[in-house]
C-alpha cells in the first residue's frame, strides 16, 4: 500500500539574484514497510526532498501526499499535528534536547500531542525504547555525556514515540564513523522489520545503502535509478 | 509539566547571562522596596515623634472671650472634656495638660524669641526619651523654675548650665510679665522644623500666665493607636459639639482645620467660652508632600528599570533565539505547536523575572532588617524619621506583589517579540538556521 506519493515535485531556493532548483520535478512512490535510502552525492537534493517528505517544507511544484491526504493545502497547525503523529524524525547532527536525559528526550514528542498516555504505559513504552537501542545503563544520562552513537540511538528512539508510520533519517550516519554508521542502519532495519514502520534514510555513502530494500539514486535535482530489492509484506 | 522543567533548565543553561539579567532586575526591585519600605513608615515615625514632642495626638484647646472682649487660651473646667471622652470610650493612652506662651528670652543682653511650654513631669515620663539632651539632666527640673533650653538658643545666649535667664512674656490677660529661669538642661535640636520649644514647668509657667495651678491650655489625647486620630477626632467632634462650644473644624485647599479655626477665632462674633479640637495629622499634612516624593520617586526608578529590562530581556532572548534556532526547528518537526515555542520560552522568561524580583524583595528585606537593627542615636536630625533611633520600614504587601506582576508582564512583553518570532518560523529555516536568525 502507498503511504507516500511525490508527483512531479520541484523546489527552487532564492539564492541573491539567481535561483537553484534544488529538485527538478521528482516523482516516486513508497510503500507502507518500506526501508529505503535516498542516495546521491552532496548537493544532489537529498535533504530538500527529505524536508518536503517530512512536512517541513513545501514544494515550489508538485504534489507531495501522505496516507493518500495532500500536503500542500494543509494550515501550520494541521501539518504540524501530521508531522507529530504520522512522522518520526533522525538528523545529521542528532538534534537532542541537551537540558533532557535520555529517557525525557525520548518522551518529549510524547508530551506535544493530544492523546495523553497513561503515566505507566508511557514509562514502560520508553523502557522498551530505551532497551531497543540498547542504552538502559545511560538512560538518566545528558546528551553531553553520549557519544555520537549514542546519542543517534536516542534520536531513534525519540523518533519511534509516538509509533509513528515513517521514520525520516537525513544522513543518520554523516557525523558517525563507518562501523557505528553501520549499526545505525542495522538498528533502523531492525526495527523496521519488527514494528513495520516505513523508514526514508538519505546518504552519500554509497558502502552502506546496501542495507535498504529500496535505493532511488539522486543526481542535481533528478532521480537517475530506482532500485526495488525486496517487497514488503503488508 | 515537562515545559516547566525544560524552561526551569534553560534559564540554568547560560548561568551568567541569566545572573546578570535577574540580577538586574533584582536589583532595581530591591531599591524600590527600599524606598518604599522608608516611605511607608515615615509619616508614622514622624507623626509619632511629634506627638510625643506634642504629648499627643488630639488636642482640645480652650478660648474664653474676657468682658473686654479679648480672647484668652485657658481650660478653666476640664470635667466636661474629661467626662465626654471617657463617655465616648476614646481610646486614650495618657491624658496630657500643658500651657505655653511664645516670649523672649535674655541673658547679659543678648535676647531670643522662644516659645516655652509648661510640663507636669511626672506624668510626661516619655518626654523624656523623647528629648536628646546635650549637658544638663532631667533631675534638674525638680527645681521649679528650671528650663530646659535647645541647643541652639543656648548657643545665641552663650548660657550654660545652672544660668540664670530672664523670660519677659505677656499674661493670658495681656499684661507684661517677667520670670526668671535656671537652664536645667540643653537639649539636642535636630533643626529640622524650626527651633524647638523650651520645656518647663507647668507650674511655674501657669504662674507666669496668672493661671490658676489647675488650669492649664491645652488637653493632649494620646491614643492608643496613632492610625486612630482622624477617627476618633470626628467621634469627639461630634459628641463634645453638643455639649460645648466649638470651633468649626474644616479643612480647605489652602487651610488645615487648625488654621481655619484660628481665624474663626479672630473674625467671628462670639462669646463665652469655646473650644478648639485639632489634631496632629493637621499640622503633618504638609509633610505628606515628602511621602508623595519618595513614591514617585520609587515609581520614576521602576519605570527605568522597566525600560532596561526591556531592552535586556529583547536582546537577550533574541540571542536565545539565535542559539536555540536548530533546537526550535527539532521541537517543530517532532510536532510542537507553534504556541508550544512560545510557551517554553515565555516561561523562561517569566522564571528569570520572578526569579529576580523575588531575589529583589528578598534582599530589600534582609537590608531592611539589617538596617533596623542599628542604633543611629538620637542626637541627628534624622531621627525625627527614626523610631526611638531607629530606621523602621513598612512594606505594603500589595504593593509589592503589584511591583512583581509589573516586572513580569514586562518581561514576557519583551520576550514575546523575538519568542513569536522564532515560533513563527518555518520549522525547515530554524532547523537549517536560514534567513530571520542568521547572522
Ligand atoms: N535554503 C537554501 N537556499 C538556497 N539553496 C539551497 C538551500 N537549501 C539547499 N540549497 C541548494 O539546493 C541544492 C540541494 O541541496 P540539498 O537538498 O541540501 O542537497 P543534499 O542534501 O543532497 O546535499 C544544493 O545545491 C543546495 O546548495
Ligand atoms: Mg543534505
Amino acid at each position: 500500500m502507498s503511504i507516500i506519493q511525490l508527483t512531479d515535485v520541484t523546489k527552487d531556493y532564492p539564492l541573491g539574484k539567481t535561483t537553484v532548483h534544488a529538485v527538478k520535478g521528482v516523482t516516486f512512490e513508497i510503500i507502507e514497510g518500506d526501508f529505503i535510502s535516498i542516495a546521491g552525492p552532496s548537493g544532489s537534493g537529498k535533504s530538500t526532498i527529505l524536508n518536503l517528505i517530512g512536512c517541513i517544507d513545501t514544494p515550489t511544484e508538485g504534489m507531495v501526499t501522505i496516507n493518500g491526504e495532500t500536503t500542500s493545502g494543509l494550515k501550520d497547525r494541521e501539518i504540524t499535528r501530521l508531522r507529530h503523529n504520522v512522522l518520526g524524525f533522525i538528523f545529521q547532527s542528532f538534534n537532542l534536547i541537551p537540558v533532557l536525559n535520555v529517557f525525557e528526550n525520548i518522551e518529549f514528542p510524547l508530551l506535544l500531542g493530544e492523546e495523553r498516555m497513561g503515566k505507566k504505559e508511557k514509562g514502560e513504552w520508553i523502557d522498551y525504547l530505551v532497551e531497543e537501542v540498547g542504552l538502559t545503563e545511560w538512560k538518566k544520562h545528558r546528551p553531553n555525556e553520549l557519544s555520537g552513537g549514542q546519542r543517534q540511538r536516542v534520536a531513534i528512539a525519540r523518533a519511534l514515540a509516538t509509533r509513528p508510520q515513517i521514520v525520516l533519517a537525513d544522513e543518520p550516519t554523516a557525523n558517525l564513523d563507518s562501523t557505528t554508521g553501520e549499526s545505525i542502519i542495522e538498528l533502523m532495519k531492525k526495527i523496521n522489520r519488527e514494528m513495520n514502520t516505513t523508514f526514508i534514510f538519505s546518504t552519500h555513502d554509497m558502502s552502506i545503502i546496501h542495507i535498504a530494500d529500496h535505493i532511488i539514486q539522486l543526481r542535481d535535482g533528478l532521480i537517475i535509478s530506482e532500485e526495488r530489492r525486496e517487497i514488503p509484506v503488508s | 509539566m515537562k515545559i516547566f522543567i525544560i524552561a526551569l533548565r534553560n534559564v540554568n543553561r547560560q548561568k551568567k547571562r541569566s545572573f546578570l539579567l535577574g540580577g538586574a532586575i533584582a536589583f532595581g526591585i530591591m531599591i524600590v522596596t527600599l524606598i518604599n519600605g522608608f516611605a511607608g513608615s515615615f509619616m508614622e515615625n514622624v507623626a509619632d515623634n511629634f506627638s510625643q514632642l506634642f504629648a499627643g495626638h488630639i488636642f482640645i484647646e480652650g478660648v474664653e472671650k474676657t468682658e473686654e472682649g479679648k480672647s484668652i487660651a485657658l481650660v478653666r473646667d476640664e470635667t466636661i472634656l474629661l467626662e465626654t471622652v471617657r463617655e465616648e470610650g476614646i481610646p486614650v493612652q495618657y491624658i496630657n495638660k500643658r500651657s505655653a506662651f511664645g516670649g523672649t528670652v535674655f541673658f547679659q543682653g543678648k535676647s531670643v524669641q522662644q516659645q516655652v511650654v509648661g510640663i507636669s513631669w511626672d506624668e510626661e515620663e516619655f518626654l523624656k526619651d523623647r528629648l536628646h539632651l546635650v549637658d544638663g539632666g532631667f533631675e534638674n527640673m525638680e527645681l521649679k523654675k528650671g528650663i530646659i533650653l535647645s541647643q541652639n538658643v543656648a548657643a545665641k545666649l552663650k548660657v550654660e548650665i545652672n544660668d540664670t535667664i530672664d523670660i519677659r512674656l505677656r499674661t493670658v490677660f495681656g499684661q507684661l510679665n517677667v520670670g526668671d529661669f535656671v537652664v536645667a538642661a540643653i537639649s539636642y535640636d535636630p533643626g529640622l522644623f524650626g527651633s524647638i520649644s523650651a520645656y518647663a514647668n507647668l507650674e511655674y509657667v501657669n504662674e507666669l500666665l496668672t493661671l490658676a495651678p489647675w488650669e492649664y491650655q491645652t488637653l493632649g489625647l494620646f491614643l492608643d493607636d496613632i492610625r486612630l486620630m482622624d477617627v476618633e477626632v470626628q467621634r469627639l467632634y461630634q459628641a463634645l459639639g453638643e455639649k460645648v462650644e466649638l470651633f468649626e473644624r474644616k479643612e480647605t485647599v489652602e487651610e488645615n482645620p487648625f488654621m481655619a479655626m484660628m481665624r474663626q477665632g479672630e473674625e467671628e462674633e462670639w462669646e463665652g467660652i469655646r473650644y478648639r479640637l485639632f489634631t496632629l495629622n493637621d499640622f503633618l499634612k504638609e509633610l505628606e508632600q515628602i511621602v508623595i516624593t519618595l513614591n514617585i520617586a520609587s515609581v520614576v526608578i521602576l519605570l527605568v528599570l522597566l525600560v532596561i529590562i526591556m531592552v535586556g530581556i529583547t536582546n537577550t532572548f533574541r540571542m536565545i533565539m539565535y542559539e536555540r534556532i536548530k533546537e526550535i526547528g527539532t521541537m517543530r518537526a517532532l510536532g510542537m505547536q507553534q504556541g508550544g515555542v512560545k510557551s517554553i520560552f515565555l516561561l523562561e522568561a517569566l522564571f528569570l523575572s520572578l526569579g529576580g524580583a523575588i531575589t529583589g524583595l528578598f534582599t530589600a528585606g534582609i537590608i531592611m532588617f539589617g538596617l533596623s537593627k542599628i542604633y543611629w542615636g538620637l542626637g541627628t536630625p534624622l531621627s525625627l524619621l527614626m523610631k526611638n533611633g531607629y530606621l523602621t520600614f513598612s512594606i505594603q504587601t500589595g504593593q509589592a506583589l503589584m511591583y512583581v506582576i509589573i516586572v513580569a508582564l514586562f518581561t514576557l512583553a519583551a520576550a514575546y517579540i523575538p519568542t513569536r518570532k522564532a515560533a513563527k518560523m518555518k520549522p525547515v529555516e530554524a532547523l537549517y538556521n536560514i534567513g530571520t536568525f542568521r547572522r
